[in-house]
């Protein structure tokens, strides 16, 4: 299978993975991958069933050896120093691994007490965790009682225990309803906010979008392309989506011949009855500042500018890119 | 650290499951009710032969002994032959290997939490083998020596349990093997014994001292928990048919239950460092293992081509 390979390089990676393999009997997981993830990153790991994304967070987990290469966290090579690794990572699998018979702050304290830290610290560690995921009210409930999403907090709280500087996802917010799904991603962020990185999987390409600083899309245990959303999203024809608002209806045919003139810019919509506009945009920061300048400059109306990240399309591009590979 | 933390949540999660209360309530109720009987039946049959109240203590210490043994060799593999593939269905145990838990404090907290149920179902049955003093004919050393032989039998019935449930994936499989293991383990030598030539009869000049003059057990029952309890305490006869006397292998002179308990110490260090290897094997002697092993593969595919 041939695939375009493209890996944004950070100059200091806190982790590189260099031409991993891991083979189960005569299938191979990942092939020849290699990746660097930047430091203080969400980093998505996009990927149908079967792509080898489980099996790469079970490998930083230090939970796998790979059949050949090397992952490195900092300095330390994961294979050849796991107990040291694993202090500095927080691993959620994606499923819940819970004691149905503990309560949630006994379950918590469990893994706290596993994971080595003093008796004395552990009910401070416990309040702090369940307030962070906002289940101070089922401190005392038994685990079994929660809700998926309730479960999946808990979860999150267990993978934080040790105070990691990695937490390591895996499908976290499949099987959650829209509204835990929300507050997990919230989560997510605050804890980017607290400076720590996040690799996180899923084969839903749009979850990962609105929350990610970086993605990568796997297939068949190789990589397709990684880096920053919005550089993959440009380097595989997503770009972004330009949603134009002018104050009256006369400014609308004006500024669509002016974004026609921009080069960057394709599929120009606007409708006579109202004063949408609506635009893909494949280009960089820079190529848009000049677009909004020259209608600024052209005296167009405008009352809103808003570029976004167009999932919808990234969705097709994820689509198009992955069918390709299988095809090929 | 680590291990006491296992330890109390193992504590934890076996204590509030109703079983562990209904076991306990059951074993005691069961005990129970064959003292009654034994006592019951005595006093209402004269023909047995049992007319005094130190062969009737002998009676009942050596059938509430049986008992607990059999009750300790088929409830102690019920609480740790899914210790580990238990986790591992539960899908806890990669949560496990992630944190600072050793394998040596996972095994031993595992087994430690098992095996304090059978210790407390032994706890619990205390009182009732008190009552056998009531009777006489058996000193506290010799109940204390029984007692040694109850707990290191249980201690062996856990790690084969936690080795059984180390090295199958399924609990239900894991506790099958496991009760046929300790099922041979009990009824085997037994079988074997009665179907073995007598041995020959104690010499005639040893009519003073009968413990003396006993012969020792044919060999392969030492490692019996049945023979080895019947030989902690000298009844005027064995009501399992038996001889009960000393080994005598060179310079040592030990009593069967001695040599019970130090081939079961054996047995649970085995069991209990393959349970530790099978839990996470060593990474550089199981890295030498598999490249060992792919090139036999390798060798005999050659072998089978060129052929």
């Amino acid at each position: 299978m041939s695939s375009t390979t493209t890996t944004i390089e950070d100059a200091n990676p806190l982790i590189k993975i260099e031409n991993v393999t891991k083979r189960y009997h005569n299938v191979n997981a990942l092939r020849d991958f290699s990746l660097e993830i930047p430091r203080g990153s969400i980093y998505g790991l996009i990927g149908p069933n079967g792509a080898g994304k489980t099996t790469l967070l079970r490998i930083l987990a230090a939970l796998l050896a790979p059949t050949s290469g090397q992952v490195w966290l900092e300095q330390q090579e994961v294979t050849r120093s796991p107990s040291i690794i694993q202090r500095k990572v927080g691993y959620m699998p994606d499923f819940f691994g819970v004691y149905p018979d503990l309560t949630s702050a006994e379950y918590l304290e469990f893994y706290a007490g596993i994971h080595g830290i003093p008796r004395q610290k552990q009910a401070t560690v416990v309040s702090d965790l369940l307030e962070l995921v906002d289940l101070s009210a089922k401190r005392d409930a038994m685990v079994e009682t929660l809700s998926r999403g309730m479960k999946q907090r808990l979860c999150l709280a267990r993978a934080l225990v040790h105070d990691p500087e990695v937490l390591l996802l895996d499908e976290p917010a499949s099987g959650l309803d829209p509204r835990a799904r929300v507050e997990l991603r919230e989560l997510v962020r605050t804890l980017q906010s607290m400076g720590k990185t996040i690799i996180i999987s899923s084969h839903i390409l749009l979850e990962l979008a609105e929350m990610c600083t970086d993605i990568a899309i796997l297939q068949g245990g190789q990589l397709i392309i990684a880096g920053d959303v919005e550089k993959v999203t440009h380097q595989l024809g997503g770009g972004r989506q330009l949603d134009i608002r002018v104050l009256e209806q006369k400014y609308v045919s004006q500024a669509v011949d002016i974004l026609k003139e921009h080069a960057d810019i394709s599929n120009v919509i606007s409708d006579n009855d109202t004063t949408t506009i609506q635009a893909d945009f494949a280009g960089n920061d820079e190529a848009l500042h000049h677009v909004l300048a020259d209608l600024v400059t052209k005296e167009v109306g405008i009352v809103s500018f808003a570029p976004r990240s167009g999932g919808g399309r990234l969705e097709e591009v994820f689509m198009h890119i992955t069918e390709r590979n299988s095809q090929s | 650290m680590t291990f006491l933390a296992l330890l109390t949540k193992e504590m934890r999660l076996r204590m509030r499951r109703e079983r562990t209360i209904w076991v306990i309530v059951a074993y005691i109720l069961l005990m129970g009710l064959f003292g009654w009987l034994v006592i019951n039946s005595s006093n209402r049959s004269t023909s047995t032969g049992i007319n005094n109240w130190s062969s009737l203590g002998y009676l009942l210490y050596t059938l509430l002994l049986v008992i607990q043994i059999f009750l300790i060799l088929f409830i102690t593999p019920a609480f740790t032959s899914t210790t580990i593939n238990g986790e591992k269905e539960r899908q806890t145990f990669d949560l496990l290997l992630c944190s600072q838990l050793s394998t040596f404090s996972l095994i031993a907290g595992k087994l430690l939490a098992g095996l304090m149920n059978s210790l407390l179902l032994i706890a619990a049955s205390i009182p009732l083998f008190s009552l056998v003093f009531f009777f006489g004919g058996v000193s506290p050393l010799q109940a204390i020596q029984a007692l040694t032989v109850s707990v290191s039998t249980a201690l062996v019935a856990a790690t084969l349990g936690i080795f059984c449930s180390a090295i199958f994936q399924r609990p239900a499989v894991s506790t099958a093997i496991t009760y046929m293991l300790v099922l041979l383990w009990l009824i085997l030598p037994l079988i074997i014994a009665t179907m073995a030539p007598p041995q020959p009869p104690p010499q005639a000049n040893a009519t003073a001292n009968v413990t003396m003059q006993e012969p020792a057990p044919q060999l392969f029952l030492l490692w019996n928990p049945i023979v080895a309890l019947m030989t902690t305490f000298s009844a005027p006869y064995s009501y399992f048919g038996f001889p009960r006397g000393n080994y005598h292998i060179g310079a040592l002179n030990f009593a069967p239950w001695q040599g019970y308990i130090v081939l079961n110490t054996v047995a649970t260090g085995i069991f209990f460092l393959c349970s530790l290897w099978f839990v996470k094997p060593h990474p550089i002697l199981w890295q030498r293992f598999h490249t060992l092993k792919n090139s036999m593969t390798k060798q005999k595919t050659e072998a089978r081509a060129t052929a």
